[in-house]
């Protein structure tokens, strides 16, 4: 495999089989350092597998996968994951700064006591999500919006280089998608990649260098994201307007 | 009754149980597999058979076949095409069939011998049990301790954990080994049947009054101790000569008790102010402008 320098994922001719379907099929993508790459596409293209198999965490079924330039990753503290939850998860309560604590896993080997700048690093996560106020409470008793911000927050306290982030809007009223925004663009101008998994860029639009648009497991589209309207990725895409009148109940009470 | 050296013994032995087990409790209750302990504890019954009918240590048998179940209930929820809870139902019916139908083979036959293990036989523990427990309590403290921190991720978010670099299998592995060796330690306090409960109770009694993980564990184990030396205390005070209370259920009742309670004292905790604590359905809170 020819080894870019800068490039963060390649993935070549990658397939996934997820019992018996194909949910990925011959996808070829480069993602280097800098960029800022929205994934787009309807429910069920595979966009969350495709980061998910990016990071290794499904299996390819056939296909060549590299993270900086090797098949392995050995260095997960570059990496940040912001997967896609309906809540910060576990059966105990937590707090906000216990959660995004565990994030530093990474960073911190496993006989390390927790150091001065691993508080310093969870504490500019805390700010930089705006929940600095937050971090004494129980995180499952947020709202949607403040658990995402959560999960967020958790990702970048493990200070990583890169950051993956599935669909990180689910939920989130206005302001906080404008906060969130203005939060990637510091980011961003640090120099960090970001791979966004989205259903319509929003505020993010400006941010995106480079988009993707799967459907069907393949790759439809790249380039510039989608005109017109921004937001409709795609064709057939049963696209819900954020100020139309939204037809499913949502699980979102922010 | 601290007159008593097999009462003394056996305080030691509940008090050391009660730290332990709710200890490995609380990252159990937060993977949401509140009853693996349950699994396990049924597993561990045709351990000690083996034991039993080989005439060797029925603890030594019960640390192997528990240790070996706990890792199949692993492989089964990971690999298996079975959802966790069939998987664990699977081996509670196995564990306890294969517990009885061993031991008849055992010399006497007689599946009363199980009995002690079943319910508990805390007043028999001797010196050298204790020492065991101890070794056995010490054993799962230091890794906890040790390993804690990446339990914690892997119990909270298993793909997140992954995605950090954390042996994710490595570590659901530990964790299922260690809850074995709890249960085995517990067997003789509370009996196999009721062993989970000191794993589960005092953690869901703790997080009625809790925001976080760290103050959920350490409250817990300050339960289980009270429910151990209370229910062992009870028991003996009441326990006349007719009647004959058994140690391992009063633990267990006592445990329950404090649950109620803090239930009660969690309740006045949130209508004081929301956020206060952890547990139940999320308030209303005003809007997230508030905290930008």
């Amino acid at each position: 495999m020819e080894t870019m320098t800068d490039a963060v994922f390649e993935l070549h001719d990658g397939h996934v089989r997820l019992d018996g379907r194909e949910i990925l099929s011959g996808i070829d993508l480069t993602i280097r350092e800098g960029e800022v790459v929205a994934l787009l596409g309807a429910n069920g293209s595979g966009k969350s597998t495709l980061v998910r198999a990016l990071l290794g965490l499904i299996p390819l079924s056939s296909g060549r996968r590299a993270v900086f330039g090797s098949p392995k990753i050995s260095d997960w503290g570059r990496i940040g994951y912001v997967p896609q939850r309906l809540e910060v998860g576990g059966g105990v309560p937590s707090t906000v700064r216990e959660i995004v604590s565990s994030g530093r896993i990474a960073r911190q080997s496993r006989f390390r006591l927790t150091s001065k700048a691993d508080r310093a690093a969870v504490d500019r996560a805390l700010a930089a999500t705006g929940i600095a106020g937050l971090a004494r409470r129980s995180a499952s008793r947020l709202s949607g919006g403040q658990q995402q911000r959560v999960l967020i927050a958790r990702a970048l306290a493990g200070e990583p280089d890169v950051l993956i982030m599935d669909e990180p809007l689910a939920g989130v009223d206005a302001a906080n998608q404008d906060a969130l925004a203005s939060t990637l663009a510091g980011l961003v101008a640090q120099g960090r990649t970001v791979v966004l998994v989205l259903h319509e860029l929003g505020p993010l639009a400006p941010l995106i260098t480079r988009s993707v648009v799967l459907d069907h497991g393949r790759v439809v589209h790249r380039g510039e994201p989608p005109e017109p309207t921004g937001a409709c990725a795609e064709p057939g895409h049963d696209h819900l307007h954020p100020h139309a009148p939204v037809g499913a109940p949502s699980v979102w009470k922010a | 009754m601290l007159a008593y050296d097999f009462m003394r013994r056996a305080l030691l032995a509940a008090i050391l149980i009660g730290l332990a087990a709710p200890a490995v409790g609380t990252f159990i209750v937060q993977r949401r597999l509140a009853l693996l302990g349950d699994g396990i504890g049924h597993i561990a019954l045709t351990g000690v058979a083996f034991g039993l009918v080989t005439s060797t240590s029925p603890v030594l048998g019960a640390v192997i076949v528990s240790a070996l179940g706990a890792i199949a209930i692993e492989l089964l929820r990971t690999r298996g095409r079975t959802g966790g809870d069939v998987a664990l139902a699977l081996l509670f019916y196995g564990g306890l069939a294969g517990g009885v139908l061993v031991t008849n083979f055992a010399p006497g036959g007689s599946t009363s011998n199980l009995l002690a293990y079943l319910f508990g036989s805390i007043s028999s523990v001797s010196g050298q049990d204790l020492w065991v427990i101890g070794g056995l309590v010490a054993a799962v403290l230091a890794l906890l301790a040790v390993f804690g921190r990446e339990l914690f991720l892997l119990c909270q978010d298993e793909e997140v954990a992954r995605a950090s670099g954390v042996p994710v299998r490595f570590l659901s592995m530990l964790l299922a080994v260690t809850a074995a060796l709890t249960i085995v330690v517990a067997m003789r306090v509370v009996g196999l049947l009721l062993v989970s409960a000191l794993m589960v109770v005092p953690v869901a009694a703790s997080q009625q009054l809790t925001r976080g993980f760290r103050a959920t564990a350490g409250l817990a184990m300050i339960f289980g101790v009270l429910a151990a030396v209370g229910g062992l205390a009870g028991s003996y005070q009441f326990s006349t000569g007719e009647v004959n209370i058994s140690p391992g259920p009063a633990i267990v009742m006592v445990a329950l008790g404090l649950f109620v309670l803090a239930s009660l004292g969690g309740l006045l905790l949130r209508r004081r102010g929301p956020g206060r604590v952890g547990s139940g359905a999320s308030d209303p809170l005003p809007s997230t402008e508030a905290s930008r």
